[in-house]
């Protein structure tokens, strides 16, 4: 039931993204915490279409770390089905990690994303959900393909962020390659606008090295900043296309980006993308203002290196 | 004894105004039947509901798979732990606020066998058909009754029951239509004379008047019962002694029930025959549930065993709280404790009955090894209103197909309509998907 005259809350964030691959993705987690501590979102489902164990298990830390839960009642992480991938070195390393604790020790203290994902905009008000993807399209197709789930997503979802493919030219992007048919399938069938981020975005705002020496300094143990460490030798700068993802949907009315006219992404037999505009196309991209760089790159690094909200008693004195 | 024509399934002892139902007997096989042309037993399923939640801490083991030590609040089903399946992990969606606000109770009783979100209103309420009522319509002409709602707590249809949540939400299981929930029977004595009787409903009063001729239906039908008798073996006249012995008891009990009432109170509001013991009313009730499955009265029921929000007090085992106030404990300990005890003494009734099932013999096997009893509630932890993770078990083997005496963890979020797609199957009542079910559970069959 939602009344009339009723203010909407921000935006409830879907976010699938395939963690422990690269550090993008785990900044990326940290930047969506970031905004929901400052109250600019809210985060309704997290999943990981990395079908490792170690990657819901980083989300879970993650999600334990800003929200100060301690596991029950906290949000169910969501994980792809599939062959698990080899461990991660960096996800080894930051689980391996006394000063983190996780309840994901085996699949079943996961959920399957689809029903996870749908309960959640179940939750949402009426266009007021924003869906982020930055992995293989393969969770999103067995969302539309669930029975009675097409209705909910037009309902309740305002926008599909995916991060995809290079434009206007580029090779192939793993987000798509991985699962081809999905990628087709999701930018041919989903039934709200997409905006794609393409690989370009991501090279053109490296995140610096020296925020996760400097930033991240008020807490002697950080799990982005961990990760970060064991991903690399550092300092390295890391690109960011899955942060653009993040910053874009929660800001959308922010000039950092620009957008292309409508048109239609397709995707290529070797997972390498293109776009053709047309009027009549529901696709966009983004497009770097390169005079926002250096604004674009201080939000990133102010907002994911923000300290988590202060926790609200339970039950108040 | 073998004979060349079998007594048919659905024979009945007659007498005025009585019709007694037989449970399965061997004289029913017809001699020198093949696997091929035997009547296949049928399979049983019952609801038993339990409100506020539990104590998860007691009910939920620390392991999967094949099932150890329970836990505390399950320790009753100890000796039946080889019958009975434990899941983790089922979740009910629908339950949940979903932008609803307030009332997790009434939410989670309408939605439970109905897998939909209820509309919130005391008015025109609207939930969904329960599922036991799609397999009821889909198998009920093979049984006098399709179905049977039963509970032992109010069933007022009408007001507002929780945060703008009409009691038609909290006092119903079973929904004919979106619209048309279908109150359960409270009274022991009404649901005998449904079982038994001809279908006139006596009033308080009448059936007064009535009982100081009262005979046993047993003496009406005894003339058929004596026939009947000569012609079975000595097996089958044991277990038809056994049945009407059983039925006998349950006449005897509801009659001590109805003259303990009206020497406390002969004005009391509470349903005449109701006895104000909770463990003999719920044994009165399972009793008869027994004999429905045995006779083959009917192969679908619901048991709201006490309604959502309900603060009847637990007297009976030195707890004067209310038993909802109780489940909002702050995690305090000795609220806790208390609701803990609750829970204990449901799950002690329920092991009773399923211990009743056990022993009931139907073929090679027994009663319970053709049914599919659930046990659950709405809410796991009735402190913050958690609709996931739903205490639920199931016991029985649904026909000799479910490998029972494991705990069966799920992955999160999956869907309770799931268990319900596995359990329509089982009933012969297939459907392509119910609620927000995502498939059947798997891994449940003996293969």
């Amino acid at each position: 039931m939602q009344l009339a005259g009723q203010a909407k809350p921000p935006a409830g964030i879907v976010f699938d993204a395939y963690v422990g691959r690269a550090i993008d993705d785990a900044l990326a987690l940290s930047l969506l915490f970031g905004f929901a501590a400052k109250d600019e979102a809210r985060i309704a489902a997290i999943s990981t279409n990395n079908p490792s164990l170690q990657s819901a298990a980083y989300c879970d830390i993650v999600e334990r770390f800003y929200t100060h839960s301690s596991g029950f009642g906290g949000l169910p992480i969501g994980l792809a089905d599939g062959k698990p991938a080899p461990d991660s070195p960096m996800l080894t390393a930051l689980l391996a990690n006394p000063a983190y604790s996780t309840g994901i020790r085996n699949r079943n203290d996961t959920a399957e994303v689809a029903p996870l994902i749908r309960n959640a905009l179940t939750a949402q008000h009426d266009q007021n959900a924003i869906v982020i993807v930055t992995g293989p399209a393969t969770d999103l197709v067995k969302l539309l393909e669930l029975h009675d789930t097409r209705d909910w997503i037009v309902r309740k979802v305002k926008l599909l962020v995916f991060a995809a493919g290079a434009f206007p030219d580029g090779p192939a992007d793993f987000n798509l390659q991985s699962d081809i048919p999905a990628a087709r399938k999701l930018l041919a069938e989903w039934p709200t606008p997409i905006i794609v981020v393409g690989n370009e975005i991501g090279d053109a705002l490296p995140y610096p090295a020296s925020s996760i020496e400097k930033d991240f300094a008020w807490t002697p143990h950080h799990p982005v900043t961990d990760a970060y460490r064991a991903y690399h030798a550092m300092p390295y700068d890391a690109p960011t296309r899955a942060m653009a993802a993040v910053l874009y949907a929660v800001r959308p009315q922010e000039k950092y980006f620009r957008l292309s006219e409508p048109g239609t992404v397709t995707v290529l037999d070797d997972g390498r993308s293109r776009f053709h505009a047309s009027g009549a196309g529901k696709h966009r991209h983004l497009i770097l203002d390169p005079a926002e760089k250096q604004h674009v790159i201080d939000i990133y690094t102010e907002i994911a290196s923000a300290k988590p909200a202060e926790r609200k008693p339970r039950f108040p004195k | 004894m073998i004979t060349q024509k079998a007594l048919a399934r659905r024979t009945f002892l007659r007498g005025m105004g009585t019709a007694v139902a037989l449970p399965f007997l061997d004289a029913m096989v017809p001699a020198f039947a093949t696997a091929a042309t035997q009547a296949k037993t049928p399979v049983r399923m019952a609801f038993v509901y339990v409100p506020n939640g539990i104590i998860m801490d007691g009910w939920n083991p620390d392991y999967e798979g094949k099932l150890g030590a329970l836990p505390r609040i399950l320790k009753p089903l100890e000796p039946f732990k080889d019958d009975i399946t434990l899941f983790g992990n089922l979740t009910h969606n629908a339950g949940r606020a979903l932008l609803d606000g307030a009332g997790d109770h009434g939410r989670c009783c309408a939605s439970y066998l109905t897998g939909i979100q209820p509309r919130k209103t005391v008015v025109d309420i609207k939930a969904g058909i329960s599922f036991d009522q799609i397999v009821a319509t889909q198998i009920g002409k093979q049984t006098r009754f399709p179905s049977l709602e039963l509970g032992m707590e109010d069933s007022r249809q009408a007001g507002d029951c929780d945060s703008g949540y009409s009691c038609a939400y909290t006092n119903n299981l079973a929904w004919r239509s979106e619209t048309q929930p279908l109150p359960p029977i409270l009274d022991p004595r009404a649901l005998f004379e449904r079982l038994f009787g001809n279908g006139i409903v006596l009033s308080p009063e009448a059936r007064a008047r009535h009982n100081k001729f009262r005979r046993s239906v047993l003496d009406f039908v005894a003339d058929d019962t004596r026939k009947l008798e000569a012609d079975l073996g000595p097996a089958d006249r044991r277990k038809l002694d056994e049945y009407l012995t059983s039925i006998r008891e349950i006449e005897r009990q509801i009659a001590k029930a109805e003259t303990d009432n009206a020497a406390i109170d002969p004005h009391m509001e509470k349903p005449y025959g109701v006895p104000a013991d909770f463990a003999e009313h719920f044994k009165l009730m399972t009793d008869m549930m027994t004999v429905a499955f045995q006779a083959d009265l009917t192969r679908v029921i619901s048991f709201l065993v006490t309604h959502e929000g309900t603060s009847r007090p637990y007297r009976e085992i030195d707890i004067p709280d209310g038993h909802h106030p109780l489940t909002h404990h702050r995690n305090l300990p000795d609220l806790m404790d208390k609701v803990e005890r609750i829970n204990s003494y449901h799950l002690r009734q329920f092991a009773s009955w399923i211990e009743k099932l056990k022993a009931s013999k139907e073929g090679e096997g027994s009663l319970l090894d053709n049914c599919m009893i659930v046990y659950g509630a709405g809410l796991s932890d009735g402190n913050r209103h958690s609709h996931e993770d739903l205490p639920t078990l199931m016991a029985g083997r649904g026909g000799n197909y479910f490998k029972t005496g494991r705990r069966i963890v799920y992955r999160k979020e999956t869907p309770m309509c799931n268990l319900f797609m596995t359990m329509m199957d089982r009933m012969g009542a297939p459907v392509e998907n119910f609620g927000d079910s995502t498939g059947r559970l798997e891994g449940l069959d003996l293969a």
